[in-house]
């Protein structure tokens, strides 16, 4: 096999098992890599009869094709599994440094099962892997963590750690890679938590790669590296980080404010935007591995309430989860906030998201002081969110710890009030951008993203504002974001590109600049694949496929391809003044452009068959 | 050119809305904030068809030509996609990505003044108007 390694280790943390797997290139060839052959394995080997947490439980951590091939962005990860959050299939993509190291290990990916039996540690050195006690590292941050692991084994072992959160199963726990590098959605941290398992390491001995073709990858490497550090998006990036245009976001009413009940606060945009965060607070920059964009922030906030000392700073999303979303607009209690986060080991999004609900069902007399334990929750009242309720969640600690640990929707459903201003798809609480003014098609694929509400699950966000086309494949949409014209059928495709993005573990920010000749000589030159566009976008098309058929064995159908009716609403200010998203015009458009079943919400028989899914269509629908 | 009989007519629209722009103190301010030197570059369009702001040191100062100095930020495109973009006609970003706007230089003030280009489309239609070209509005 060219490129990828093929081979797997299988983790049975129960019976202290380690197995190298070799797996069949076939699967490679129909899935690519990352969360695509994430999704072929769990879909094989994945128990849907079991609660997310129990021991018999998958975690998945897989590589792409291009991981440790010195290309800006494309050594991302993706972790897989069933989501402990939602409870159905979840996956979530990391860029960091931890990809590239297990890819010269000569491994494209762990599948984790059972249960150790106290905290552990995995150590990967090449293919040789053993199980540590970690019993001195639990119940500690995972800054603490990731420093001691790096005193006793070295700085070039590669971490992922997780923190008090995830040990304590809070269902939106991260694992941290390096300390700074986020496997942030959908709850991964949580599974590894309840799988004893504190942390992985992994070193490598060599470098070495296969690959079908290195001349012709080597040309095309430097050629890539060069357009993507030149494009004007990744110097904004670098310059700025990934809040370099929340001004922009500010004024098209794509930012969420106090739990999307307005789209406009005008005061934000200066506040907030990355140009503000690197005159203010930026100390220096940083990247993933092989990344030439560096949109990383390092940060320090010397003086005031929110003190925060050199570290890892904020990413737009934690900006607005932690400043707008949540009624304030300091800069300096978001990169407290992230830290804090961070150092719990828990998912800012979800943790903005369902702590922006408690706030407003506080308000509405919803949630009172007897649920709280005594804590008022106010817009805007970051001191209490950082030195009360980030650690109470993060300890499950008290009524209001436990009911917020769980996340928004399962809070309200313990509440048995505020749902309708829970603010989600598929019980995952939604990304910082709001569709009713970053555009219609977002809504549309926050609803049809396996995983649930998500902005980097395709890159619509950035095709309908006309950051992406791919006029090669004919793909030239110019689209009106407030608008339902062409937005199913530009869902089509950035649902199977998105799911080559996450299957081949491409970064969005550094993708932009390749276009469908240079994907398919990546393919071609790295594994040797003969792909043209049409085999390309069938892969992108079957792996989405391939997610929708997991949930549908989770019991999911076309009604939960859905949004809460707080983001159904009009939207109240500013640009989306009056917006309002018809989920199904578009939604009814795109099954049928899909080939997928409207009650049902997987694809026919017909067009499984059609995508080389015959086995699938077989299991899906017998006789 | 689609909207000029010459270069000459696109750098005199630019200049005119500029001219009247100085009167919103609001707008002026944003530039201002924006501390850079920018470079309108048209010359595709024709010699010389080109428009320069100095928004440096808390001054702003426009002209056409070349700039005074190396320009901070120089965008570069055509006069009839400059006639769009003023008229809040012509997505920045897409135009950007299809390289119908070629940006050099840091683009951290612009993305600050995009959000303007509703208001700042009010002006140019406005310096059409005044220069008796209303059949060049766009609609």
């Amino acid at each position: 096999m060219k490129g990828n390694t093929g081979k797997i280790l299988n983790v049975n943390l129960t019976s202290s098992t380690i197995t190298v797997e070799t797996l069949p290139e076939e699967y490679y060839q129909k899935y690519i890599g990352g969360s695509g052959l994430a999704a072929k394995l769990f879909w094989e080997r994945g128990r849907f009869d079991i609660d997310p947490l129990a021991p018999e439980a998958l975690l998945m951590f897989m590589n792409g094709p291009f991981a440790g091939l010195r290309l800006s962005g494309a050594s991302r990860n993706s972790v897989a599994g069933c989501s402990p959050l939602t409870g159905h299939w979840g996956d979530s993509s990391c860029g960091g440094y931890f990809a590239p190291e297990l890819r010269y290990c000569g491994l494209d990916g762990l599948v984790i099962t059972g249960r150790a039996e106290g905290p552990s540690l995995l150590l990967i050195e090449d293919k040789q892997a053993r199980i540590l006690d970690a019993s001195e590292y639990w119940g500690r941050g995972t800054e603490e963590v990731n420093s001691s692991l790096k005193k006793r084994f070295g700085k070039a072992y590669r971490t992922l750690v997780i923190g008090p959160a995830a040990e304590n199963l809070v269902r939106y726990a991260v694992i941290l890679n390096e300390g700074h590098h986020a496997t942030g959605r959908a709850g991964f941290g949580t599974l590894m938590g309840a799988k004893n398992l504190k942390a992985i390491l992994v070193k490598s001995s060599k470098k070495k790669m296969d690959l079908a073709d290195p001349a012709g990858l080597e040309t095309l490497r430097k050629d890539l590296n060069l357009r993507i550090a030149d494009a004007l998006a990744s110097q904004v990036l670098h310059e700025n980080g990934t809040a370099a245009n929340l001004v922009g976001g500010v004024y098209s009413g794509d930012v969420p404010v106090k739990n999307w009940t307005s789209n406009f606060w005008e005061d934000a945009a200066e506040a907030l935007t990355g140009s503000t965060l690197t005159e203010q607070y930026l100390t220096r920059r940083g990247a993933c591995a092989y990344c030439n964009i560096a949109c990383k922030r390092y940060v320090e906030v010397k003086e005031g309430p929110f003190k925060v000392s050199e570290g890892p700073g904020p990413e737009y999303e934690t900006i607005v989860a932690f400043g707008t979303l949540i009624g304030s607009i300091d800069l300096a209690a978001t990169c407290k906030a992230g830290r804090v986060c961070n150092d719990l080991g828990i998912d800012t999004i979800s943790a903005g998201g369902s702590i922006a609900w408690a706030m407003e069902a506080f308000e509405k007399g919803h949630l009172t002081l007897e649920d709280t334990g005594g804590t008022p929750l106010h817009w805007g009242d970051l001191e209490t969110v950082i030195t009360v309720l980030l650690p109470k969640i993060a300890q499950r600690d008290g009524p209001l710890g436990n009911l917020l640990a769980d996340g928004s929707v399962s809070a309200a459903k313990k509440l048995g009030k505020g749902l309708e201003y829970t603010v989600h798809s598929k019980g995952l609480e939604a990304p910082m951008h709001d569709p009713r003014g970053g555009g219609y098609g977002m809504a549309l694929t926050y609803a049809m993203s396996p995983r649930g509400a998500c902005h980097v699950a395709d890159p619509m966000l950035f095709i309908e504002m006309g950051a992406r086309y791919y006029p090669e494949i004919g793909f030239d949409y110019v689209l009106e974001p407030k608008s339902y014209e062409n937005k199913a059928e530009a869902a089509v495709t950035s649902v199977a590109f998105g799911a080559i993005e996450n299957s081949a573990c491409f970064c969005q920010f550094a993708d932009a600049e390749v276009t469908i000749p240079d994907w398919l000589a990546l393919f071609n030159t790295v594994t040797g694949s003969g792909w043209d566009a049409d085999d390309m976008l069938r892969a992108g098309r079957r792996i989405f496929y391939l997610k929708r058929l997991i949930n549908h064995r989770y019991g999911l159908t076309a009604q939960d391809d859905n949004l809460t009716p707080r983001m159904l609403e009009p939207g109240k200010d500013g640009e989306a003044e009056g917006s309002q998203v018809n989920l199904e015009l578009m939604k009814a458009r795109f099954y049928e452009l899909m080939d997928i079943d409207p009650i049902k919400g997987i694809p026919t028989r017909e067009a499984m068959e059609a995508y080389n899914m015959g086995e699938e269509a077989v299991s899906v629908y017998p006789g | 050119m689609e909207f000029w009989k010459d270069s000459q007519e696109a750098v005199t629209a630019v200049l005119k809305m500029h001219e009247l722009l100085m009167e919103d103190a609001e707008l002026v301010n944003s530039m201002k904030k924006v501390n850079q030197l920018i470079w309108y570059d048209y010359t595709e369009s024709g010699p010389g068809c080109a428009v320069w702001v100095d928004c440096r040191g808390g001054n702003l100062a426009f002209g056409a030509g070349d700039p005074p100095d190396k320009p901070d930020l120089t965008m570069s495109l055509s006069a009839d996609d400059a006639h769009r973009a003023w008229s809040d006609k012509l997505n920045p970003v897409m135009a950007i990505t299809r390289k119908k706007i070629r940006v050099k230089g840091s683009a951290t003030g612009l993305l600050k003044l995009a959000p303007k280009i509703k208001k700042v489309a009010v002006y140019y239609n406005k310096g059409l108007r005044d220069l008796g070209w209303e059949d060049k509005i766009l609609k």
